[in-house]
């Protein structure tokens, strides 16, 4: 088990000619034992960023250190990693104990025994020994998930690598192997960097999430922060589901106004905000649907769209002003009682609202949560 | 009404169907057929010629010859067929391997180089390739310095240049296969620990047994196939596989040796119908991947 830092690691690709940056810059420290996970939509760098831990991708500037080691010209066989593939990348012709067996044979000197002794250890914890001597195409997307699982666990890494492990499997099940994993990598300890484009993946497996954008990291930060003080308007937009609601403001004296919004903004707000152009962010969980207009945070709308999911309904309201098609979401109780085309009224809470620079995305206010001690502590 | 009738069409097409199937059947057969009524006959002009002799007409005298005749270029067949087929196929896999697998610098030409040398018409390089092996490197002379004859080194020049004439098409093949192996399986392997030659020995060579079946059959019925490599580079004599004595075979007897031809024909083919036998299952797997 090691620590694994990320100094301002750098990836370019030549393209024609063309340099592409596919990575720019990241720093991450990732303790010894933490579940790291990377996070961003397809094209951010993400999977490049994991595969130049690995050794498969050259780095082309910064340093790279496992357990305090630079590795940046390492190969992937001297790094101490392990990885598993979205593929899974098994080995067909071979049967799971060979599948298994194959990296201790290739990268250590144990006896035969002493590698089915581990192999049969690692196949208990990833309750697969009775696939032992069946071939991976004999196997279900699950247990072939299970078995590359048990590849990567059975060579005891300082490092896993995983890169989406899970998208491969249907929802029900990639839910169980969410929580199992989670499990897994907390009795083992090991330290493991996770890429996932899933929000909820990223939400709740990792002790800390690294979000990317167009090889930009734009935060490093536990769940909940990323969730209640996001750094920019792309985290804020990324994590959450469904996504913030954003609306084009300017700052007019005591209120914010454009997007057929007029509202008010208290003094503490209003001192935090140090540019006119702003967008005002809502979370869709944080807004209400009353009967009447009370206050200035109330808005008038009308209910466009209505999806209801039994727990909750997505209500896609719209404002009186706004053209057809465009809409925010409230997300409510699934027993209140909304119909299409009803007028109401959506209650903005001030002390939900998050305010981002227009021009660099920068978050200038975000939410108040009252736990704020409780992530600290996690961190 | 319409019933029967699309009944009745449906029927009509796929008797029309095995019409064609059974003709296309004796179209190909029947000169094989043919070849083996008239190898089996004692005088050829007896009966029609796609009909069998009359029991008293019968003769084995054909074949007992053709074999005698052809015995020595058999083996000298197989000495250059096999060793030639099984070093291009192997050869032409590391190649695509290095090619495909691998990640390097000037691939591309290297595999544009490839790709032209199966175009390369053998009769243009008939010239140079038996200046090459008299005068450049003079395998007849050289296996004479360990107590070999001359045709020993003859056949050795043979086998090598079909080695080398067949290397491109076999890359090629197998290229197309390996294109198509999942690139995150071999770094699985490389972050397994497995260098890049123990990648290539447990996991692409395993993995590589269909196309093997393609590649030995298609180089195996050329290599035994070949007369024009064979007469230029080795000639008529004891290192002559059999295809050369195969064509002179009849012509030297007075008479016009229809019978002696035919069972010579199918003594020479036996050897590539049974590799067919042999890898045929393995063969249409891998022509179906």
């Amino acid at each position: 088990m090691a620590r694994l830092e990320l100094d301002d690691i750098t990836k370019h690709f030549d393209d024609d000619g063309e340099t592409i940056v596919a990575v720019d810059d990241a720093s991450i420290d990732i303790e010894d034992g933490e579940f790291l996970v990377l996070v961003g939509p397809s094209g951010c760098g993400k999977s490049t960023t994991l595969r130049m831990i690995a050794g498969l991708e050259t780095i082309t500037d910064g340093e790279l250190r496992i357990g305090g080691r630079r590795v940046n010209e390492a190969k992937p066989r001297d790094r101490d990693i392990a990885m598993v593939f979205q593929s899974y990348a098994l080995y067909p012709h071979m049967t799971v104990r060979e599948n298994m067996s194959f990296g201790l044979e290739e990268s250590t000197d144990l006896s035969g025994s002493e590698i089915d002794e581990r192999v049969e250890s690692a196949t208990d914890t990833m309750g697969i020994s009775d696939l032992l001597d069946r071939k991976p195409s004999e196997l279900s997307g699950g247990q072939q998930q299970r078995v590359a699982l048990g590849r990567a666990i059975v060579r005891e890494p300082e490092v896993f690598l995983m890169d989406e492990p899970l998208s491969n499997l249907d929802a029900k099940l990639r839910a169980q192997m969410r929580t199992e994993l989670q499990r897994l990598q907390e009795d083992l300890d090991t330290t493991t960097v996770y890429v996932t484009h899933d929000q909820t993946e990223a939400m709740t497996m990792g002790d800390r999430i690294a979000i990317l954008n167009d090889g930009l990291l734009q935060q490093v930060a536990t769940p909940l922060e990323a969730y209640h003080a996001p750094a920019n308007q792309f985290v804020a937009g990324f994590i959450g589901e469904p996504s913030m609601n954003f609306f084009d403001v300017d700052l007019e004296g005591d209120s914010v106004v454009g997007d057929g919004l007029d509202y008010p903004v208290s003094d503490d707000v209003r001192a935090k905000l140090d540019t006119d152009a702003l967008v005002l962010g809502i979370r869709p969980q944080d807004i209400e649907l009353v009967e009447e207009v009370e206050s200035g945070h109330d808005v008038a709308v009308t209910v466009d769209v209505v999806e209801p999911m039994g727990d909750e309904n997505n209500v896609y309201l719209r404002l009186p002003d706004s053209p057809a098609g465009e809409t925010f979401i409230a997300n409510v109780d699934g027993r209140t009682l909304v119909d299409e085309g009803d007028d109401i009224v959506a209650r903005i809470p001030e002390e939900a609202v998050h305010f981002f620079d227009r021009r660099s995305g920068e978050a200038l206010r975000n939410r108040e949560f009252d736990d704020e001690a409780d992530v600290d502590l996690s961190l | 009404m319409t019933e029967t009738n699309a009944l009745s069409g449906r029927s009509w097409r796929s008797t029309a169907l095995y019409a064609v199937l059974v003709l296309l059947v004796v179209f190909y057969l029947l000169p094989l057929w043919t070849g083996l009524v008239t190898s089996i006959k004692a005088d050829v002009l007896a009966t029609a010629p796609f009909l069998p002799p009359a029991p008293a007409g019968f003769t084995s005298v054909h074949w007992t010859r053709a074999v005698n005749a052809l015995a020595g270029g058999l083996v000298n067949s197989l000495i250059l067929a096999i060793p030639a087929t099984i070093l291009s196929a192997l050869l032409g896999s590391m190649a695509a391997y290095g090619l495909t697998t691998l990640d390097w610098r000037y691939q591309v030409p290297i595999l544009m180089l490839f790709i032209a040398g199966i175009f390369i018409p053998y009769q243009a390089v008939l010239i140079p390739l038996s200046k090459f092996w008299a005068s450049v490197v003079p395998v007849s002379d050289l296996v004479g310095y360990v107590g070999l004859a001359g045709w020993v080194g003859d056949l050795v020049g043979l086998i090598l240049s079909h080695v080398a004439y067949g290397i491109p098409i076999c890359t090629l093949l197998f290229r197309t296969y390996y294109k198509d192996f999942n690139e995150e399986m071999i770094e699985a392997a490389r972050l397994d620990g497995a260098t890049t030659h123990t990648i290539y020995r447990r996991i692409i060579l395993p993995l590589s047994v269909p196309m093997f079946a393609v590649t030995l059959i298609y180089q195996f019925t050329q290599v035994w196939n070949d007369l024009l490599f064979a007469l230029v580079l080795v000639g008529p004599g004891a290192g002559a596989p059999v295809t050369v004595p195969l064509s002179q075979l009849g012509a030297s007897l007075s008479e016009v040796g229809f019978g002696i031809r035919m069972a010579g024909a199918f003594v020479a083919a036996l050897p590539t119908i049974i590799v067919y036998v042999l890898f045929g299952d393995q063969f249409a797997e891998g022509v179906s991947t």
